[in-house]
This record gives C-alpha cells, structure tokens and sequence, in this order.
C-alpha cells in the first residue's frame, strides 16, 4: 500500500494536530482554574518582540536571584527546584492602592506540601545563575503604552496554578 | 533544471523517431530521470503556489502576532482549530490539484507553529526558546512524510537542522550541549535528543540524496568538537584529525551514486587540504589550547573517526577522482595521505609543521595534475578546469604568501606558466595518441 498521499493516513495526522491544541488547551484552561490567591511581583522589565507571538514585554523579577534560606549559592547548580514566596512586608501602591509584594524565602528540591512554594529552573545567564518561572514573558498589543514600561515601573499579578507552577495574570503599573 | 528537462524529453523523442531507441525505452530514461529530482516535475505554477501558501501563512502569523486582544481567549482558540481542520482537509482533498494543494501545505506546514505562538500569547507561556521549534517540527513531520510532495519534508528537514544547531550551541534548554561557564556539563540525555533531531533532519530530507544532511551532520559534529561539549577536543594535531577524517567521510557517503556528484563535499576536502598547507606559519598550539585540555570523550571520537574514515578509503571506492579502476589507487592513496597528515602535528614542532604544509601542497598538486590527466583520457573538460583551477589557485597562493617580494613572484609565475605550458603540450600529444590508437 502506498502511503504518499493516503487520504486516510493524512486524516489521521491531521486529527492527531487538532488533538493535541484541543489537549494543550484544555489542560492550560483547567490548571490555571484555580482559587489560590493573586499576589504582586517586583519586575525589572525590557521590551523585545516575538514574531510567532506579538509582541511582549520580557521580565525579570527580584525573585530571579533567590538568595535567602538553602537557596544555591554556587554557579554550577542548575536545573529544577521550588522556591518559597513570602509576604515580608514589602508595599506598592498600585491604581487599586497598596499591595503586597512577594519575596523569595527559601529553596528546595522536595519541598513540604504548603502554599507558596513554586516550580522554578535555574539557568545560566550572563552574570550567573538565574532562576526562571515560566511568567518571562507578558503578551500585549502592540499598541498598548505598557510594551514601554521601564525597569521597576510595573509589578505582575501573578497565582499559583494546580501544579505549583507561577501564572502571569497581569501587569501593573505602580502609581 | 526544468530546461534540461525539456531538452533531455525532445532529444529523447527524437531518437525514439528517429529510431535508435524504442518509445518505450525513450518514456522510460525520461522517467527514471525526472523520478531521480523531486522537483523536476514541477512547473512554475507550482512554485507560485509554494510562495502563496508561505505569504499567507506568514500574513496570518504577524496579524496573530499583532495580539488581537479584542477577542476572548476560548474564541480564538477555537478559531484557530476551525482554521487548522479546514485547511489540512483542504489540502486533503485538493491533494490532486497541485495548484491549490502546493499552497495549503504550505499554510498547513506553518500551522503548528502559529498554534504554539498563539497559545504562548494568550496564557503568557514563556521558557525554553527551543521546546516550541521541536514541538512544531513533532508536530508537522507526519503530514510532510505521508505528503506525495517534498516542499513540507524539506522545510521540515530544514527546520529540524536549525533547531539541532540553535539548540546545542546554546548552554540553556533542552537541547543545550555548550557548558555554562563554570557549571556542570550538560546532562547525557541532551545528547540522545540531539542524534535523535540529526536523525529525524536526515530521515525527512526527501529524495535519495544524501549529500547535504550528511553534509550538516558532518559540520554540527564538528562544530561540537570545537565548542565547549563534553566531546571537545583542543590540541592542534586532533583538530586536523578530526576535520580531515570528516571530510573525507562526507565524501566517501555524501557522493557517488548515479544521481549525485561529490561537489560539495569535494569541495569541502580540498578547502581542508587548501587550509593545512597554511601551518607553514604555524608557531605552536597557542590559538587552540587556551580552554583546557581536550575531553577523554572528544579524544576517543576523533580516534574512531580516524578509524573510520580510514577503513573507508581502504574498503570503499573513492569518490576523489571520477569513477574507474586507472584513478582508484591514487584517489585512495590521496585521501589516506591527507588524514595522516595530521600526524605531524603530534608535538610538533615548527619542523613538522612546516613538512605538513609542504605535504599538504603536494597533495593538491598532485590531485591537480591527476585530474587533468583523467579529464584529458576520458574528454571531460570539468575535470580538466578543476585540476587547472586547483593548481593555479595554489600557485597564486604560495607566491603571495611565501615569496613575497614581486622579483621572486615574477619568477615564480614564470616557472609556473612553463611548467603549464609543457603539461598541456604532454596532455595534447597524449590525447593525440589515444585518437590514433582508435583510428588503427
């Protein structure tokens, strides 16, 4: 039998494509469908752009460098870990008035089955060890004034999803 | 190439007319001809529908890009599904008009990765650069495969490429092969993903040509050798080894079937001999060892492509000189002589060095005199132009670079042109007397 061409075996591809974003999705909708609570994030963000997504402002947190509790210190460990987030105290004031703004607390490869402990990968990047979120990156039109938010200017709103993986909500400018 | 074609098509019919060849047989060269090139049957509508498809799918990528944050998350995923299911069922059922099918496989092609992009957009999904190329190129190769034509295979292929050399030159990521500075290599897994994205580059190239994905894969492996991977080699003498046992492996696998000449890779051997002869400067390894020493797995590989290319040469036909038993000695002697070259960089000293520049010369100009020769007995005048053009290039070469002052270059040029002028006097009268020969 010839397979070149075989409508059938075609279908069959295709229905496997349309399978696995119906999939995607639907797991991306349900995870993120949960009632932990939002909370705020210091950011340091740059305006880059995305060809295959728009347009998106990259960020970089204050709890990209965990360095409190058993977080790593030295340059060689990399890979995955939790990190802590905790209220310390710290304030912003936002167009909604003050909020709270996490902290990294603590690191643990097997952490203790509480709130506030998120999935992080530490990378390497120029400078050093830096951990990543998976919330890098927050989409927007290309119209919209945030895309020019400067370093500090803006917090993100952010929860944690079933799989203690951080969402990004929003992003906010501080007043 | 459509030309050639054409032309292969009217002489053919002419000689079924004329009588020489049956129909049959005319129909039946033409078609093993254009089977041998995938797009040898393609017309320029063709091509017009390629660049159509590309248009439109890059056009709805951007105004996807554009964020159309007017419209709510669920409604855009599920237009993009509609989207997705109507145009590879388009492609499906238009698979026999090629004017709209070559189009919609191009759109259906990029499909994946406008998915991936419009998902990232709408959940703010950020992290590994390469995860989303892999999971367009997982996604894509079954629909490229099973399609009866190459554009798909060949972007997929393509794409599958990229991804190895953007991926593994990084130090972050799944496919990452480059250590971070000062952390721990990279873990052995990253490794088994990387051959397996090789394998899946090489084994959706369509056609029977084998020449440019081994080509890459010769170059990517090479490439690994010199950064900073778990298979880094450093010292001088290993580098040779390394890239010459490449090179001649590419040309011994990369050519040498009916339907492919060894261009590239010939071209690519002689670059390499055309590089060595420059260690007549050479004043230790102060270039190469600047980053460590060279890894216990890098060694061990460039011994085993030492291994190989060699028993290559002594058990395969060489694809150096054109076929045919008077040139297959001196096609295996040379490229045997060009990997063991590299011997004379094991502590070398400026002595050796300079004999391996002196050894690499006389490797081409050997070849160069070898394939005039066989270029004047078999009539191809290619092969004659590629011995002159080798020759001349390394006479102008060593002039400017080793004579120097215009006095000593003006001889030498002179020596030369003689020394061309009594080769092709010795190639006209042996052609002379091969003409004779056939006469009596």
């Amino acid at each position: 039998m010839n397979w070149k061409g075989n409508a059938l075996y075609l279908r069959l591809a295709l229905g496997a494509q349309l399978l696995f974003f119906a999939a995607w999705g639907g797991w991306l909708f349900a995870s993120r469908n949960t009632d932990s609570p939002e909370f705020y994030l210091a950011t340091e963000p740059v305006d880059p752009r995305d060809l295959f997504s728009g347009t998106y402002v990259a960020l970089n947190y204050e709890i990209s460098r965990p360095k409190l509790g058993r977080c790593p210190r030295r340059t060689r460990d990399l890979g995955s870990l939790f990190v802590k987030l905790e209220d310390k105290g710290g304030k912003a004031l936002t167009p909604a008035g003050e909020v709270a703004l996490y902290e990294a607390t603590d690191c643990h490869s097997n952490p203790p089955q509480e709130p506030g402990w998120v999935k992080a990968e530490m990378i390497y990047r120029f400078g050093g060890p830096v951990a990543t979120y998976g919330i890098e990156r927050f989409y927007l039109n290309e119209n919209d004034p945030r895309k020019d938010a400067r370093s500090g200017t803006v917090l993100a709103k952010v929860k944690i999803d079933r799989n203690r993986s951080l969402v990004l909500l929003d992003l906010v400018e501080k007043n | 190439m459509a030309s050639y074609y054409k032309k292969l098509k009217a002489d053919l019919e002419a000689s079924a007319g004329a009588g020489i060849i049956t129909p049959e047989q005319a129909a039946a060269v033409y078609e093993r001809a254009l089977s041998l090139s995938p797009f040898a049957s393609f017309k320029a509508a063709h091509w017009i529908g390629a660049a159509a498809g590309l248009f439109v799918a890059l056009g709805v990528i951007l105004i996807v890009a554009s964020n159309w944050d007017r419209i709510d998350a669920a409604t855009k995923m599920f237009a993009f599904l509609l989207l997705f299911a109507g145009v590879g069922e388009a492609a499906i059922r238009l698979d026999d008009k090629p004017t709209a099918a070559v189009p919609l496989e191009m759109i259906w092609f990029f499909m994946p990765i406008l998915g991936i992009g419009l998902y990232a957009q709408i959940f703010n999904l950020s992290g590994d650069p390469v995860r989303p190329y892999l999971l367009w190129a997982a996604l894509a190769s079954p629909a490229a495969l099973l399609s009866r034509r190459p554009f798909a295979a060949y972007l997929c292929s393509a794409l599958l490429f990229f991804t190895l050399y953007y991926g593994t030159l990084s130090s972050n990521g799944v496919l990452a092969l480059t250590a971070a500075r000062a952390a721990d290599p990279q873990p052995l897994w990253h490794w088994g993903l990387a051959l397996a994205v090789l394998a899946g580059g090489a084994a959706l190239f369509p056609g029977r040509k084998l020449s440019l994905p081994l080509g890459a894969s010769v170059v990517w492996l090479f490439v690994m050798m010199l950064a900073d991977t778990a298979v880094k080699v450093r010292s001088s003498a290993l580098i040779l080894l390394s890239g010459m046992s490449l090179a001649v492996l590419w040309l011994t696998y990369g050519s040498g079937r009916d339907d492919e000449k060894p261009g590239l890779p010939l071209k690519v051997w002689l670059g390499a001999v055309y590089f060595t002869t420059f260690f007549w400067h050479y004043r230790g390894d102060e270039f190469a060892n600047r980053s460590a020493a060279d890894s216990a797995a890098g060694g061990g590989l460039a011994w085993l492509l030492f291994a190989g290319a060699l028993l290559s040469v002594v058990f395969r036909p060489q694809n150096l000189l054109p076929a045919g038993a008077r040139d297959e000695m001196a096609g295996k002697v040379l490229l045997a002589a060009s990997i063991l070259c590299s011997f004379l960089l094991f502590d070398a000293n400026e002595a050796t060095a300079k004999g391996l520049a002196i050894a690499a010369n006389l490797l081409l100009a050997a070849f160069g005199t070898v394939s005039i020769l066989s270029g004047a007995r078999d009539s191809s005048e290619k092969q004659i132009n590629l011995g002159v053009a080798v020759l001349t290039i390394l006479a102008v070469t060593r002039f400017v670079d080793i004579f120097g002052s215009m006095l000593r270059s003006g001889m030498a040029f002179i020596v030369t042109g003689l020394a061309f002028g009594a080769l092709a006097y010795f190639v006209n009268k042996g052609r002379k007397a091969l003409i004779e020969s056939v006469k009596k």
